[in-house]
């Protein structure tokens, strides 16, 4: 593994990228993450989708030739669905995940300063709570994946999970076109489009 | 697609995030994600005012100075700092608080946003420590990889997230 600083530097670099893409795509917006939660904008999962099957080529290109191992989580089956349930109920609330907190405290969200507040004390509350937490609740799973249920090599799962992604991409772009979902503002406030004349429904480019 | 404009696409929005995984497979030798840097950051503050905190193992480990640990903390970082950027370029400008809270609390009250905004953050970030993974490390990264886990984790998380967004807000 690479030393403290060069960590430190490269991930300065990608969260630069990282963040600019969210703010770009908007899918670090409330109103773009709640409206999500309420299935009324899909921008979140069009952000998702891309990714995940980006993610998904370039490692079945890297894993494929050899270049990296995967480093998938272990299998939890309580702790994966009881943590995801609670994750999902604070992702609404908040308005963001872990990671787009910090994109709403860098366009100035006040309100994600105590987010990320929330989350620091989350994080310490369960670090306190881990050695019961981890016996009752969570214990330890294989790391499993999908394409050794099946026996055959990542690298064709990835591609074809890649692949039905683009079909469902499109599918998603012709019943709801990503420009009818970014509101009439930059902060992806969809509802006020309904109250304004159609010259305004174009979004600001 | 120019840096100075208000919005990209979802698609190339996405494919550039899902082109981090490259660095981070071959620089840090671990897949994208945002919430272990909360328990790094939270535990290492909290460890100055109980020093008994880092002596659980799970703290420990994260607090360790690995590059692993240290970049996701800069990583977050990186994130506010590439969203103001990305905002400053475009000249776009917000509220101080998102204008769908008065709408989908029922009130304009700050302090109420505040308070919901805190124990959401707690939320999320015990929800996400039990499963081991936010929208990041489960959703980008373990869906890429075909995890079994992060699958059922994603599910679990828009589960989670579709009922209190219906039951607990009202429409934005």
């Amino acid at each position: 593994m690479s030393s403290v600083a060069v960590g430190i530097f490269s991930g300065m670099l990608m969260g630069i990228v990282f963040g600019f893409a969210l703010e770009k795509s908007r899918v670090f917006e409330p109103g773009i993450i709640v409206g999500q939660m309420q299935l009324r904008n899909w921008i979140m999962l069009k952000v998702f989708l891309a990714a995940v099957a980006t993610g998904a080529l370039v490692l079945a290109f890297l894993n494929g030739f050899g270049i990296v191992k995967l480093q998938p989580k272990a299998t939890l089956y309580a702790a994966d669905i009881v943590g995801g349930l609670i994750l999902g109920a604070g992702i609404s609330l908040a308005g963001a995940c872990p990671g787009t907190t910090l994109a709403q405290i860098g366009v100035g969200y006040r309100d994600a300063i105590f987010t990320l507040i929330g989350g620091l004390f989350g994080a310490v509350a369960f670090s306190y709570a881990e050695p019961w937490l981890s016996k009752s609740l969570i214990g330890t799973g294989p790391k499993l994946i999908f394409t050794d249920l099946v026996n055959i090599p990542y690298w064709q799962g990835a591609l074809a999970l890649a692949a039905a992604i683009v079909v469902i991409l499109v599918l998603m772009e012709k019943a709801r076109p990503w420009r009818d979902d970014l509101g009439s503002d930059v902060d992806g406030d969809l509802a006020e489009k309904v109250t304004q004349p159609p010259s305004r429904l174009v979004p600001a480019e | 697609m120019s840096p100075f404009d208000k919005a990209w696409s979802p698609y190339a929005a996405g494919i550039l995030i899902g082109l981090l995984q490259i660095p981070a497979f071959l620089i840090i030798e671990t897949a994208l994600g945002a919430s272990s840097s909360y328990v790094t950051v939270g535990a290492a503050i909290a460890g100055l005012v109980d020093p008994s905190l880092l002596k659980i193992e799970y703290a420990a480990k994260h607090v360790a100075a690995n590059a692993k640990n240290y970049w996701q903390v800069a990583l977050v970082g990186g994130i506010a700092v590439g969203a103001f950027a990305s905002m400053k370029m475009s000249g776009a400008v917000r509220a101080s608080i998102s204008p769908i809270w008065a709408k989908a609390l029922g009130s304009p009250s700050a302090n109420l946003r505040y308070a919901v905004a805190f124990v959401a953050g707690f939320l999320m970030l015990f929800g996400a420590r039990i499963a081991d993974g936010c929208t990041s490390g489960h959703g980008l990264s373990g869906m890429a990889q075909l995890s079994v886990g992060s699958t059922i984790a994603v599910a679990a998380m828009f589960a989670g997230g579709i009922a209190t967004a219906s039951l607990l807000l009202r429409r934005i």
